[in-house]
């Protein structure tokens, strides 16, 4: 009796496990490896899906969304944008736009996107040479939309009262690659004036570095504002110290950041912005003065370290898949770009803006 | 049983009682407090983890317990919920049971019933327990080759089929040696008397030594799962999602099975790394909200352990009677 039952239980999970495998390979007989949302047929890519089937009316009432599925990657700074565009999207439709947004990082996005694995992707920096390459190489063709500015804020405890302001060369003799072992904010000094710094008088204070490692976007980008050029003078290389502690995880930054008193940092200025009452954001001067990151200093390009955030898009899938153009539209779209603030991120001027929504459209055209 | 351990302890203490002439074991007592301390430092480690990890998981449950359950992953800590997470966890957890619960058990009761003892068994053996303590990246890399990229075609590329078996394998190791040992366990006498009957050996082997060795190998089996169940290294690598997931509300099984998913451990993961901003309706932060999802995946390798001991002891019971 027991032995029957058990033998029952036996045959129905090997007969289970047959069928789980049989369905599976049928599947992946009839559906060959194409891009999501594959079901819809392709159309002329003009006016974004327009004329699809499964559309819904926006609140405005002048847009419409095509439904299907949607894959965003790149940079885990522009996600949170991503992500709202996409809820608002899954909103609107009722789900049938589906978009799914990761966050790996700018250059794994790019890998990705080059291979064709997305549709979008997002950079917290432009696409580089070889990236474009890549993409190349692979037939992805794809355009470049700026969605965001973003503040780069470097940052240290509200207790350091002896640090104000820094210049790119105070930066490079703190953090660039010929600072390795300095364990003293005036160790750099030398460095500092060498390069001409005005801040060559930093205090004598412990020096407790947080920022994020190679793989982050904010990383490449801080070389890029502040380590490149004095690099590029003195002939080392466009790098930072590796004597300090990285971590992809922004709140660890804030938290190392908040953790010392005379501790230094950079951080994307959303993160800052967060986490205001727990760091002292230390002014850029690049010439004109002390400029400290707020909302209007980025907005009006007076403030020295801050970026543009962009979003690249399959031109191919674009044209094939009509949910991604809905996708895009929605991006660029009043209420799509709304979201860059909710995120944290400074909007594009008007002109930009403009300047965005252009290339976008004469991508598809 | 009770009767003789009772009196083997009084001897015993009597001959310690005679040998020290009535002196205290100062020794003996050191080493027994030092084992009390550990047991109790760990213990205690364990009990301040888990108090910090629900006091802080508490208030999301308070604020929004259905929404919490019910809704997937977004970068608003007022809306983002585990629903994904759960899903995605399950999948994985019913891909392990129906892969690799037959696969391993029956590759156990071979090693340990069937092939022949020599060479080869041995190596095959050692192979098997080495695999056991492989890192899981390493199988996330070989999840990432083979069904990722090589096998696309049935997987759907990054999916949770792709997740399901490259857990499935990862586990399977750990499955084989848990059967194994439990049937190792199984008193030779049983089988002698099966054969005596005029018993064959698989009527033997399926008669008496698995019903014998069936709560061992549950154990294991269950352990295995809640093992897949906590990974998140080859989950990252096969390319589970940490922003937001989205599916066509029409969606099959199939499609939801060969789309983009993701896990429990990567959505902890994916919100540890989130801005802490606090919700503008419910004032909570993602750190509140990673507390209340390791509790979410705590509660579910719990319910499975205890279905596992249940089920051990209903086995047990059948086995006494």
């Amino acid at each position: 009796m027991n032995s029957k039952k058990r033998r029952v239980v036996l045959a129905s999970i090997v007969g289970l496990s047959l069928i789980a495998a049989a369905c599976g390979e049928d599947e992946g007989a009839q559906e060959p490896t194409t891009t999501p949302a594959a079901e819809q047929p392709t159309t002329t890519a003009g006016e974004g899906g327009g004329e699809e089937p499964t559309t819904t009316m926006a609140d405005g009432g002048e847009m419409e969304l095509a439904g299907g599925e949607v894959f965003v990657t790149g940079s885990s700074t522009v996600e949170p944008i991503s992500v709202l565009v996409s809820e608002l999207a899954g909103e609107m439709t009722g789900g049938q736009l589906a978009v799914t947004v990761e966050g790996p990082g700018t250059g794994d996005g790019f890998k990705k996107f080059c291979a064709g694995e997305a549709d979008v992707t997002g950079g917290s920096r432009a696409i580089k040479d070889e990236e474009a390459a890549t993409c190349a190489e692979n037939g992805v063709e794809f355009v470049e939309i700026e969605v965001a500015i973003d503040g780069l804020t470097v940052a240290t405890s509200p207790n350091n009262s002896a640090v104000e302001c820094l210049d790119t060369a105070a930066l490079y003799a703190l953090i660039g690659p010929e600072s390795e072992g300095f364990s003293n904010w005036s160790d750099a000094n030398t460095i500092a004036g060498e390069l001409g710094s005005a801040y060559a008088d930093l205090p004598d204070a412990p020096l407790v570095i947080t920022g994020p490692g190679p793989e982050s976007g904010t990383y490449d980008t801080f070389v890029e504002f502040a380590i490149a050029d004095h690099a590029e003078e003195r002939g080392t290389e466009e790098t930072t110290r590796v004597d300090y502690t990285q971590s992809p995880n922004d709140n660890l930054i804030v938290e190392g950041i908040e953790g010392n008193d005379t501790s230094l940092g950079w951080v994307g200025f959303a993160f800052y912005a967060a986490e205001a009452e727990k760091m002292k954001a230390i002014g850029i001067d690049t010439g004109d003065g002390c400029v400290v990151p707020t909302e209007e200093t980025i907005a009006d390009g007076s403030y020295g370290f801050s970026r543009s955030l962009y979003i690249y898009v399959n031109v191919q899938s674009a044209a094939e898949n009509p949910a991604v153009a809905s996708f895009v539209d929605l991006y660029l779209s009043d209420e799509g770009i709304a979201q860059v603030g909710e995120a944290g991120y400074v909007a594009l001027p008007a002109d930009r803006l403009e300047a965005s929504r252009d290339a976008w459209a004469s991508a598809l055209s | 049983m009770a009767l003789t351990s009772s009196i083997t302890t009084s001897s015993a203490n009597v001959v310690r009682a005679a040998l020290t002439q009535g002196k205290r074991d100062i020794k003996g007592i050191a080493f027994a407090a030092s084992l009390l301390l550990c047991l109790l430092a760990s213990l205690g480690m364990l009990t301040i983890l888990m108090w910090d990890v629900i006091a802080t998981a508490l208030p999301v449950f308070d604020k929004r317990s259905s929404g919490f359950l019910n809704n997937g992953m977004s970068n608003d800590p007022d809306k983002a919920g585990v629903a994904d997470g759960i899903w995605g966890s399950l999948m994985i957890a019913a891909f392990v049971v129906i892969l690799a619960f037959p696969v391993g058990i029956a590759a156990g009761v071979y090693l340990e019933e069937y092939a022949k003892p020599g060479k080869l068994t041995n190596f095959i053996q050692l192979a098997i327990r080495n695999l056991a303590g492989v890192p899981s990246v390493v199988y996330g890399i070989l999840g990432l080759v083979v069904f990722v990229q090589a096998l696309d075609g049935f997987t759907g590329g990054r999916s949770i089929i792709a997740a399901g078996i490259t857990l499935a394998i990862l586990v399977l190791p750990i499955i084989i040696i848990t059967t194994a040992e439990s049937i190792r366990a199984v008193p030779q006498g049983l089988r002698e008397a099966g054969y005596g009957v005029g018993g064959t050996q698989w009527e033997t082997t399926r008669d008496h030594v698995l019903p014998y060795a069936a709560p061992g190998i549950l154990t294991g089996t269950m352990l295995a799962v809640a093992r897949a169940m906590g990974e998140a290294a080859p989950l990252l690598l096969i390319g589970a999602i940490t922003g937001r997931l989205a599916t066509l509300p029409d969606a099959s099984l199939i499609d939801r099975l060969q789309g983009k998913f993701t896990a429990m451990p990567v959505v902890i993961f994916g919100w540890a790394n989130n801005a802490n901003t606090p919700g503008e309706l419910t004032g909570l932060t993602f750190e509140d909200l990673n507390a209340a999802a390791i509790v979410v995946l705590l509660g579910m390798v719990l319910v499975l352990n205890a279905a596992a001991i249940l089920l051990r002891n209903r086995f047990e019971r059948r086995r006494q009677a």
